[in-house]
């Protein structure tokens, strides 16, 4: 199995490589614009357009955790969306998964070392733009008014892994479960839109209240306070147990699919009457 | 007695409404060589796919080495080479990348490099990447990945597709060395004369069902010709009516009959009518079959 992750790890290497510097752009552009656009932020922070996007522009703090905490990993999901039902669904359909599955592995094992190495993929990433980020602030710390340290941000992009985490296992359970990768994309990208304006959009819509549990960036808080405190630790374990719930769910319906048919399980037996 | 090493009894496979295979009961012993015909959609892919567990069946069972499919499949796994009538291969590698992770994957069962040894025999470049080999590279490193570890059972989906002549001949020396070596070989084509050269006995599969199998000497022997029988008028209907020919079908100046015997008889008829040109054709091991069974009335097993 571990040559099977080294493998999927090595098939990332592009991928890695391509996200981690598009994600790089967040702290370098928007946390490096900071000093000149500080006072602006300030004025706006009160409006509900920014409140209903996720973002409070108040301080340093509350402006790294939209950007950092916030719009990073949404973008950082997007990849996980992406690469969890292509690494199954994907291979499934272009043939490749054909070429595994009838080696000798358990298909728990084939699912495991994808999943691994999505995650370690993501790590990756995250590791990438957390110490950019620190960069980028050291280099702008003298500009700027703020009791936060480098550390407090390293752990603060970190913190917003487990929502990555979740979404990448949910996609990979998808594919295991959908007869298509685009009907497991498509649920996928439906789950982590709602998810993300649902929440954003639940503070100022009563109606939405109740539906809150349900939207994944529930439970990823993107203020200042997050930033400097850190996250709750109910909310990562929360993230954390969809991602192991999902993956669990991967496994078992990928250990019952039937490999390159394309159906739902439900659709799997029926006997035509004689 | 000897050994079965792929069994099916009742074997059906349906995805939804759609029809995989019904009720296919076969057997393939060791040392065998089984070809495995059928039009496309026929099943032959299903029925392959559900032997080695990438498909699960609706109902019946399927076994290989006595070990069921889906219950054993790691287990019979390390025995089989597989090459998938659609191959698919991971293109940003190097051939030679594959063929470690595939032998490590699989295990090399005692044959720890052997697929140098295919490679060039099928003078494979296994330092260029897989996305820049032409539609016939792919395939012979498809066919290497299957022969790699010199499996007791190779279970092959076309595997002359998309090769030149030359190479064709080497894939059939393969198969003929796999063979004679005790091993058994599951192999599925259209091509008759790569059937004829290699296989014991054919399996003939249609729309879902095994219409019936044969060893390949007998149904050598009561091979059809088709011929077309070319009048300046057409003569009298009836006038082939005797042992060992039918006619098929006719239009305004031909005939189309199917001759087993008294194929010198035909020819003298037609000679009394004035026939003008003669064409024949070699029906397809197919047709050969689908004709020696009754268009497939019922099939037997041999």
């Amino acid at each position: 199995m571990l040559r099977l992750f080294w493998q999927e790890l090595k098939f990332r290497r592009n991928a890695i490589l391509g996200w981690s510097l598009g994600l790089c752009f967040f702290p370098l552009v928007y946390i490096g614009i900071y000093p000149s656009v500080a006072s602006e932020m300030a004025g706006l922070a009160d409006l509900e357009i920014y409140k209903a996007l996720g973002m409070s522009l108040g301080t340093f703090q509350d402006w790294v955790g939209s950007i950092l905490i916030v719009f990073m990993p949404l973008v950082a999901s997007i990849y996980a969306v992406i690469n969890g039902t292509g690494t199954l669904a994907g291979e499934e359909e272009d043939g490749r998964l054909e070429m595994i599955v009838t080696l000798p592995l358990p298909r728990w094992q084939i699912v495991t070392a994808k999943a691994v190495a999505l995650m370690i993929s993501a790590v990756i990433m995250f590791l990438v733009v957390a110490t950019v980020s620190v960069f980028v602030f050291q280099s702008i710390e003298s500009q700027i008014e703020t009791d936060m340290a480098a550390m407090d941000l390293f752990s603060a992009v970190m913190s917003a892994y487990p929502l990555v985490f979740a979404v990448g296992m949910i996609g990979m359970f998808l594919a295991a479960f959908a007869p298509s990768r685009r009907v497991a994309g498509t649920i996928a990208a439906v789950i982590l839109t709602v998810s993300y304006f649902g929440n954003n959009l639940a503070g100022s819509t009563p109606v939405l209240e109740p539906f809150e549990p349900f939207f994944l960036f529930t439970y990823l808080e993107g203020t200042g306070k997050a930033v400097m405190e850190g996250q709750q630790a109910g909310n990562l374990l929360t993230l954390t147990a969809i991602g192991l719930v999902s993956f669990a769910l991967a496994v078992f319906f990928f250990q019952r699919r039937n490999l390159t048919v394309g159906v739902w399980p439900w659709q799997r037996a029926k006997v035509e009457s004689k | 007695m000897s050994e079965k090493i792929i069994e099916t009894h009742d074997l059906t496979v349906y995805y939804g409404k759609y029809r995989g295979v019904k009720n296919v009961n076969l057997s393939v012993e060791r040392g065998e060589a089984f070809g495995f015909l059928g039009p496309n959609g026929a099943g032959k892919t299903t029925t392959q796919r559900v032997l080695l567990d990438v498909i699960r069946p609706t109902s019946g069972r399927a076994s290989i080495f006595g070990m069921d499919s889906r219950t054993h499949g790691v287990e019979l796994r390390k025995r089989v080479g597989y090459l998938p009538g659609e191959l698919a291969l991971y293109k940003d590698m190097r051939a030679e990348e594959f063929f470690r992770m595939y032998e490590y994957l699989r295990g090399a069962n005692g044959a720890n490099g052997y697929w140098r040894d295919l490679a060039k025999r099928l003078d494979l470049d296994v330092s260029r990447k897989i996305s820049n080999f032409s539609r016939g590279n792919k395939q012979k490193v498809g066919i290497v990945a299957a022969f790699m570890s010199k499996p007791d059972l190779l279970i092959l989906d076309e595997p002359t597709s998309g090769l030149d002549p030359l190479v064709q001949q080497t894939v059939m020396e393969m198969v003929r060395e796999v063979k004679a070596d005790g091993r058994t070989v599951f192999f599925s084509s259209h091509i008759l004369p790569e059937v004829q050269a290699v296989c014991d006995r054919v399996g003939i599969i249609r729309e879902g069902e095994l219409v019936a199998t044969q060893r390949v000497e007998e149904l050598i022997a009561a091979r059809l010709n088709r011929m077309t029988l070319i009048f300046p008028d057409l003569p009298p209907v009836g006038i082939f009516d005797f042992e060992g020919v039918t006619e098929i079908s006719r239009t305004e100046k031909s005939v189309v009959l199917e001759v087993r015997e008294n194929l010198p008889k035909a020819l003298a008829t037609a000679a009394k009518y004035d026939i003008r040109d003669i064409e024949t054709q070699n029906m397809s091991l197919e047709e050969i079959f689908l004709d020696f069974y009754g268009k497939g009335n019922g099939g037997k097993h041999a």
